[in-house]
């Protein structure tokens, strides 16, 4: 079942009068339970496309589709109601509400998905003893590590159940440590099902998806599907893998 | 809704200093506002702070004969006395004044108290004291153990003493309201009226609804049935005691607008502020999915709970510290109408930055950041006159934003504004004192023959060493053509020696059938100065040639003055008084008593300072609230000045800049828009005060040219002071961020 379609996708941003194209014709599927990376270099539009597809940003021209309705046509603020209900956002500078615990910021989005507070309280209890933050719940989100912030970050963008969940280079801000850990955590998440868009420059995210999609001066260059190198773990594969 | 509710909580706690002052500067200035407004009032209208301090009785009832007091109390009212009372004349000095001399308990009573300001209260081991109301006190030059001497209907003669001062609102002022009254014993009261047929007795009425008052006169006089001889209510004493002055009321709405302004401006500035500072954590609740509408509304709520909460604090406080201090509750109708303007003020404040903030774009990973590059054309020009580079950064940081650089100025400029027309009031205010001449009082005594010739009244007052001049006037009411209501006409010298009128638009008169007006005057007869205009004076009909307009203080400027001889000499002989002008340096007080020691009547004019005296008190207020206003200002700014440079400081000091350049830098960036919006209000109240002072002259009739530009070196004080202040505030975070080791690559 197709989760997410986007048709001849095009944003031209305007600097000073002179048209500046960041994205040009994207047309991309994403199927239900699917991992999908977007690489390449930078400038090539890869975080203008995941935020037209959260409608953080308005397209110039084209057509998003989620869950076999458009979307693009939508106001800012019903594509805010939408995100309620069926997207969450995990970013690459945490983007925590800073004057809230943590506790609070995983609450967020599952009370505006309409859960009551106990519902949400418990939704929350669940995602951060998770993702092992449960004695973290009443700090403040400064006194957390980065690999922390993130982590909550992942679990508020889980809160509300989402169809899709996009990410913007989740682990750009991470040392290899909790870039590791985040990514054991997207893998179980998509393991549980989940539907996955994730920005990336970095190889080892990319490993973990179904397809990557590589972009280029706002153009989908390749579209790799990379199920069929998946291999029994303990296999050679494995080390062909990682150096890859 | 819930979700709302949880970033508010979460956001009050995250800040609860900045809460609690906003809470409080807004309190601070309803509080002003309703002090002001009760202190204005007191001052306008002292009726209602005498009546509510003395449980004053709301009807009184004159009856021959005691009266049913069970019959008086099933109206519904509870009573004060019956006490007795009995005319007599109070003697002394060659002067003969009817005095109302009534029957008071040696406890003072609990209804209709007279308040002691003077003196004791009565004592029955001193039955010869009496206590003299404060006005009629203040008029006979009467102290506490000044004779009182009466003489009753019988002939007799009694050397009674003053014991005390009081003022009670139950009855109007002396003269309006004659005859005086004194407090005296039941025993004393007998004793100088011993024959009961010539006494008469007065029952106080003080009931529940003051709305009631009429239909419980009809009731009581149907209930007593032809015993009572006269009734008076709380409406006569109020409308006796009642200055009508315009000038008190358009202040007071000048000052009441100057702290609205304040209100909104402190609650702007602080929501302002902050929504700016959280402008990344606003995109990733939108991108959380809170819409743009939902957010304005959960900011307008947030901060708009403060305003209100500020509000109802500042209310209270108004409410306590005018009845510590005055012991008077402000009125409820002034209170509301403090509220409303104050709710409405701060929901437009709030609104303007709320609605900002909900229009935030919601991809939250740009926070905002000022824009880079260019530099001004004053930081160019800087760099042209080869200023130090910390000066250069300074100016060219002052301005790389400009929307917030040019609210950081106006937030700065505004209060200076309002704290500069304060002073051109206070310099007004002073003008008034040191030269009552210039506002149409050239004469600081008035002398009324009473019981002597005019002749004779003349030549003792002008024997004083001190009086420079003697001027005889008489005040008629003249009917005007088209009008149902009469104007004073006041005739003051004559036309070869006028009065010294203060002339500011035409001329003095010079002929007979020549006048000059106040402004309340022109505006009431739709005339100009050259206009002629007909009026009848004591049945005479006259026509007059307005040939000059008079700054004048009295009867809201409804008043014609012209020469003696332009009336009929019917109208005009023998004066009903005269003003007297005294030397320069003379003391009005030592004067009138020389002239009271010489048996004339005298009275002091009111200086209109006098009467405005509390706005001074007011004005200090308010400079303190508008100047911790321009404070917190300042501080919003220099703490975003900081945040969107914090990146470039470290830059600096990579590049090689001192801690002390650092510094520099970032005082010279607030301290820069700081001058600038100092010295802007300053010029703009400067040049705004004495128009708007003017204006309100107009508008209260008094006239226009009663403004004065505010003392120079006052002015140069608060502009000194000012930028001093402004300085040092930018100075303090300045330092702490100078000292700071910024991490270059800081996110």
């Amino acid at each position: 079942m197709t989760v997410l379609t986007t048709h001849n996708l095009v944003r031209i941003y305007q600097n000073g009068g002179v048209p500046v194209p960041a994205v040009r014709g994207v047309d991309f599927t994403v199927e239900a339970g699917e991992f999908v990376a977007i690489m390449g270099p930078s400038g090539s539009g890869k975080s203008t496309l995941v935020h037209m597809l959260g409608g953080l940003d308005v397209r110039t021209s084209g057509e998003i589709w989620l869950d076999g309705k458009r979307v693009d046509t939508l106001s800012e603020s019903a594509w805010a109601v939408l995100r309620r209900r069926k997207i969450g956002f995990v970013f690459q500078f945490y983007n925590l509400v800073t004057n809230m615990s943590v506790a609070d910021n995983v609450e967020l989005p599952a009370l505006l998905a309409g859960m009551s507070p106990r519902e949400s309280r418990e939704r929350r209890e669940y995602l951060l003893a998770e993702l092992g933050l449960t004695e973290r719940a009443y700090a403040a989100p400064a006194e957390l590590s980065g690999g922390e912030q993130q982590r909550v970050a992942l679990a508020r963008a889980l809160a509300n159940g989402p169809r899709l969940l996009l990410a913007d280079e989740p682990t750009g801000n991470l040392d290899s440590r909790n870039t590791r850990d985040v990514l054991r955590l997207l893998g179980e998440v998509h393991g549980q099902g989940q539907t996955i868009v994730v920005v990336t420059h970095d190889a080892k995210v990319a490993s973990k998806a179904d397809r990557v999609v590589t972009l280029s001066d706002g153009m989908i260059v390749d579209d790799a599907s990379m199920r069929r190198r998946r291999r029994p773990p303990g296999s050679a594969g494995d080390v062909v893998e990682l150096r890859g | 809704m819930i979700a709302e509710w949880r970033w508010i909580r979460a956001d009050l706690r995250a800040r609860r200093t900045q809460v609690a002052l906003t809470v409080l500067a807004v309190a601070g200035i309803v509080a002003a506002l309703v002090t002001a407004a009760t202190l204005l009032e007191e001052g306008t209208n002292p009726w209602r702070g005498l009546f509510t301090r003395g449980h004053g009785a709301h009807v009184w009832i004159h009856t021959k004969d005691t009266p049913d007091t069970a019959a008086l109390r099933s109206l519904g009212a509870d009573l004060a006395g019956p006490y007795g009372s009995a005319p007599a004349t109070l003697t002394g000095n060659g002067r003969k004044v009817p005095v109302a001399l009534q029957e008071a308990p040696a406890t003072p009573p609990e209804i209709a108290t007279p308040l002691l300001t003077e003196g004791r209260w009565l004592d029955r081991s001193d039955p010869d004291g009496v206590v003299v109301e404060r006005s009629f006190a203040q008029a006979l030059g009467l102290r506490p153990g000044s004779p009182f001497t009466v003489t009753g209907l019988s002939g007799a003669t009694h050397a009674l003493f003053v014991k005390g001062v009081a003022e009670s609102g139950d009855q109007g002022f002396y003269p309006e309201w004659t005859p005086g009254l004194a407090w005296t014993l039941r025993e004393t009261l007998t004793r100088v009226e011993p024959a009961p047929g010539r006494r008469e007795h007065v029952t106080g009425l003080r009931l529940a609804d003051p709305g009631d008052t009429t239909l419980v006169v009809q009731r009581a006089v149907t209930v007593l049935a032809g015993q009572v001889q006269r009734v008076s209510t709380w409406r006569e004493a109020r409308a006796s005691m009642e200055l009508d002055n315009r000038l008190l009321g358009l202040l007071l709405a000048l000052f009441g607008g100057a702290g609205l302004v304040g209100a909104a401006l402190a609650l702007a500035n602080a929501t302002g502020g902050r929504v700016l500072g959280q402008l990344r954590d606003l995109a990733t609740l939108k991108s959380l999915g809170f819409t743009g509408p939902q957010i304005s509304r959960m900011l307008l709520a947030e901060h708009g709970l403060l305003g209100l909460l500020g509000i109802a604090g500042g209310l209270t406080a108004g409410h306590l510290i005018t009845i510590a201090a005055l012991r008077v509750p402000p009125s409820p109708a002034q209170l509301g109408a403090i509220a409303l303007g104050t709710i409405l003020t701060v929901l437009v404040a709030v609104w303007l930055p709320a609605w900002r903030g909900g229009r935030t774009t919601p991809i939250p990973a740009t926070p905002a950041l000022p824009p880079h590059g260019r530099l001004s054309r004053l930081a160019r020009l800087a760099l042209l006159v080869r200023l130090p580079p910390a000066l250069v950064l300074g100016t060219r940081d002052a301005f790389t934003r400009r929307v917030p650089a040019a609210l950081t100025s106006v937030g700065l400029a505004i209060p200076m504004m309002m704290i500069t027309i304060g002073l051109g009031c206070w310099a007004t205010l002073d003008d008034f004192t040191k030269n009552p001449e210039r506002v149409g009082q050239a004469a600081a005594l008035v002398v009324r023959p009473g019981e002597m010739t005019a002749g004779e009244a003349e030549r003792r007052a002008a024997a004083d060493p001190d009086v420079a001049a003697v001027y005889p006037g008489v005040e008629l009411d003249a009917l005007v053509p088209w009008q149902t209501r009469t104007v004073r006409t006041r005739a003051l010298g004559t036309s070869a020696t006028p009065y010294p009128f203060h002339v500011v638009e035409g001329r003095m008169f010079r002929e007979r059938y020549e006048a000059v007006a106040g402004q309340g005057l022109l505006d009431l007869l739709s005339v100009r100065v050259g206009d002629r205009v007909r009026l009848t004076v004591g049945g005479t009909p006259l026509i007059v040639h307005i040939v000059g307009r008079v700054l004048e203080p009295e009867q809201d400027g409804e008043v014609l003055s012209l020469g003696l001889d332009t009336l009929a000499a019917k109208d005009a002989v023998p004066p009903h008084f005269y003003s007297l002008v005294l030397r320069d340096g003379a003391d009005p007080g030592e004067v009138r008593a020389r002239l009271l020691a010489r048996d004339l009547e005298v009275a002091l004019a009111v200086n209109p300072a006098d009467r405005l005296a509390v706005i001074r008190v007011i004005i200090v207020a308010l400079v303190v609230v508008l100047a911790l206003i321009g404070l917190a200002n300042l501080l919003t700014a220099s703490a975003l000045g900081l945040r969107d440079h914090v990146r470039d400081l470290a830059v600096l000091q990579a590049m090689g800049l001192t801690p002390r350049q650092v510094m520099a830098t970032l005082v010279t960036g607030t301290g820069l828009l700081a001058v600038l919006g100092v010295l802007a209000g300053a010029a703009a109240g400067a040049l705004l005060s004495t128009a708007l002072i003017d204006l309100e002259g107009h508008g209260s009739g008094m006239g226009a040219g009663i403004g004065r530009a505010p003392a120079p070196a006052a002015l140069a004080a608060a502009v000194l002071i000012a930028v001093g202040a402004a300085l040092l505030v930018a100075l303090i975070p300045a330092r702490r961020a100078a000292r700071a080791r910024v991490p270059v690559t800081a996110g």
